[in-house]
């Protein structure tokens, strides 16, 4: 199955990934045409690198919570990124002189908007886990709740973060020319590969969202499943949330309520199975990108971003058109209702 | 399923000759607006200004965009994409200043003009354009009121929120010119709305009932115009009472028909496209604004300039534009 490490000769089996692989290099090239080679210039790929991580931390969440299958979805990501952020920005400054202690503010500042991250995301699995709540309805009710926190918390207007050379360069410093952000972005996503495809939680997680009936039977425990994996989604959150508030150097309730829609798509067009059971890492890495290319290169045309979006929708309906073998588990999992055990896909 | 690949190809193709088909052709110099959020009424008309000013200067590529969707993060990433373009200059309107100060600094620090407004709070920017002095609006449109009171009887005013900045400098702005004239009695400082226009007619209502002898009404929030038009309305006061206040043609456009609001107060958003745009040009061309210039458009001849919060300056024009009954239908935005 999808544990163990393809070889090389079947690199190239997965269609969803070729399919995504294909549309980034088209986009690439006729980006380069078209901008005679400026879209290849440092400038543009460190802008679009760092551009990337705040939206692509919550798809890898939105991701995480659809392997779990059962209805999995975490709407709350965006709410609770800005919600850890805030809270950091608005209690850090008391405690912590950022001028004298750089390195111990900074580390104060990532160590609690984390923990506000692993917080929000424990609620969800408790409620989920425990209540029996169906995924959407919880987290869009704690979606509200921590949007309404910040809200409250900060009367509405953006919460200043004073500048801190260490806290600042998370969001826009560079090492050898790439974003800091990107390489947060490249650890959590090898981290959630890793977490997915070499741990016992990974595999459980995988056979849980393709049928969690059978799980139960195998002694997977559901409930402490649910609380990791949205452990995980908080904390894909508050990365997010962090990279955010540093980059801005102001943390604002409403930032990125375009976000959480975005970050779906992005999942969905990795080839995210939304009953459950399948996603990989890989396919949302590139998936994100995609999007990332296509409105960078609008932007640097100077084309309506509304033909963006529009484009955007185009790919997501190409995705499923052709790149869908892998969509094959949702037929399953409709029918596990009735059939006690699922034939092992391969 | 090989047509419906070569058909998805062809769509996939299609799509990239339409989008190269709308890149714009480079100029020498680019000038780009970036606004709120694209579509709405607002933005198409300061959309009609930057065009005007493509058409005045050909050897500029001046163009607006701005994200589909009003949020602060599509905004920033606008503005990201276009400092690595190296346009020659930014004209922004923030859809919250504090969010873009890095993004503007790093323009700023690149050698980008920066040209923003509705942002007087704005620390990284080369000039900031406010259509006009709060205060002088306000006292403005107070000066309309005292003149449809004959300068005598009780008035009040109401403002959407007074942690609103703006609207309170407008009803300040209209309570000290009130106090040139003896017999004008302010009955009502300052009455909160919320920026709600049911709430707003909710509040005329009251003020009507403990004062019957009521001679006019001064609105700060868009909103508080139609509040107050929808209670002189329904108390048939129409003509015995003077409303004025800021408002948008569109909306208050049956008030003023109605007779229940005798005239409304704005800005032009094409003007202020135009007003940014041409200052960007002036800062390319190594210019900068002076006290008493004049930009070439109503409302913007005798610029004030004073210092911003950062590195820049603020400039303010005159530029509200008085409509009643007669010519409302000018400015149908």
């Amino acid at each position: 199955m999808m544990q163990s490490i393809p070889a090389a000769s079947s690199w190239f089996k997965d269609r969803q990934l070729n399919f995504l692989l294909g549309v980034n290099l088209i986009i690439v090239i006729v980006a380069m045409v078209l901008s005679h080679g400026e879209f290849g210039g440092i400038d543009n790929l460190q802008s679009m690198a760092s551009q990337l991580p705040e939206v692509a931390l919550l798809a890898l969440g939105i991701m995480l919570s659809m392997i779990s299958g059962n209805g999995g979805i975490d709407l709350s990501g965006v709410g609770l990124a800005n919600l850890s952020g805030m809270i950091a920005a608005l209690t850090v400054p008391h405690y912590v002189n950022g001028d004298d202690s750089p390195l111990l503010y900074t580390s104060a500042f990532v160590a609690l908007s984390l923990a506000i991250g692993l917080l929000g995301g424990v609620l969800n699995g408790l409620i989920i886990a425990y209540l029996r709540l169906t995924p959407i309805l919880c987290t869009l009710g704690t979606q509200l709740v921590f949007t309404g926190l910040a809200v409250a918390l900060s009367n509405g207007a953006s919460v200043h973060v004073d500048y801190v050379d260490a806290l600042s360069a998370i969001g826009n410093g560079t090492v050898f020319q790439v974003p800091i952000a990107f390489c947060i972005f490249v650890a959590a996503l090898l981290l959630v590969g890793w977490i997915l495809r070499q741990r016992p939680f990974g595999l459980k997680l995988y056979l849980m969202g393709t049928n969690p009936k059978a799980a139960v039977y195998a002694g997977i425990p559901q409930a402490r499943m649910l609380i990791g994996t949205y452990m995980l989604c908080g904390l894909m959150a508050a990365l997010s949330g962090l990279i955010v508030t540093s980059h801005t150097s102001s943390a604002k309730w409403d930032y990125g309520n375009s976000y959480l829609l975005i970050a779906i798509l992005i999942a969905v067009m990795g080839g995210v199975n939304p009953s459950g059971g399948y996603g990989r890492v890989l396919c949302v890495l590139f998936s994100a990108s995609v999007l990332q290319l296509l409105s960078s290169l609008f932007n640097l045309l100077g084309v309506s971003q509304f033909f963006g979006d529009c484009a955007w929708g185009f790919l997501l309906l190409a995705s499923l058109a052709f790149a869908g073998n892998l969509r094959l588990p949702f037929k399953t999992n409709t029918t596990t209702s009735k059939t006690p055990a699922t034939p092992p896909r391969t | 399923m090989k047509l419906t690949r070569t058909a998805t190809a062809l769509a996939g193709a299609s799509l990239f000759i339409g989008a190269m088909a709308l890149a714009q052709a480079a100029g020498t110099e680019t000038i780009v607006t970036v606004v709120k959020v694209t579509g709405i009424n607002w933005f198409n008309r300061m959309d009609e200004g930057v065009k005007e000013f493509a058409k005045e200067n050909p050897g500029i590529n001046a163009y607006q965009t701005g994200p589909g969707q009003a949020d602060a993060a599509q905004q920033l990433k606008i503005v990201e994409d276009l400092i690595s373009k190296k346009v020659s200059a930014l004209a922004v309107v923030p859809f919250d200043p504090p969010t873009l100060e890095p993004a503007l600094k790093k323009a700023m620090d690149r050698g980008i003009k920066v040209v923003t407004h509705e942002a007087d709070n704005e620390k990284n920017t080369d000039v900031d354009i406010e259509a006009f002095d709060n205060t002088a609006y306000g006292a403005s449109l107070n000066e309309h009121l005292a003149g449809c009171m004959h300068q005598q009887g009780k008035w009040a005013v109401l403002v959407g929120s007074l942690g609103s900045r703006s609207q309170v400098q407008w009803a300040d702005g209209g309570i000290d010119n009130a106090k040139k004239y003896s017999k004008m009695e302010l009955v009502e400082p300052k009455l909160e709305t919320n920026n709600d226009g049911e709430r707003a007619y909710e509040v005329a209502k009251e003020v009507l009932r403990k004062h019957p002898d009521l001679k006019g009404f001064q609105g700060s929030s868009s909103l508080d115009i139609i509040g107050i038009g929808r209670a002189v309305e329904e108390a048939g006061l129409q003509g015995k009472l003077c409303v004025y206040g800021t408002g948008l043609a569109g909306e208050a456009g049956k008030f003023l028909e109605s007779g229940a609001v005798n005239g409304i107060a704005f800005w032009d958003p094409k003007l202020a496209g135009l007003a940014m745009n041409r200052i960007a040009k002036m800062l390319i061309d190594g210019k900068t604004v002076t006290n008493g210039m004049d930009l070439g458009l109503p409302g913007y001849n005798k610029l004030q300039v004073t210092k911003g919060p950062g590195r820049g300056i603020i400039v303010r024009g005159q530029g509200w534009i008085d409509v009643d009954k007669s010519n409302y239908k000018q400015y149908a935005f």
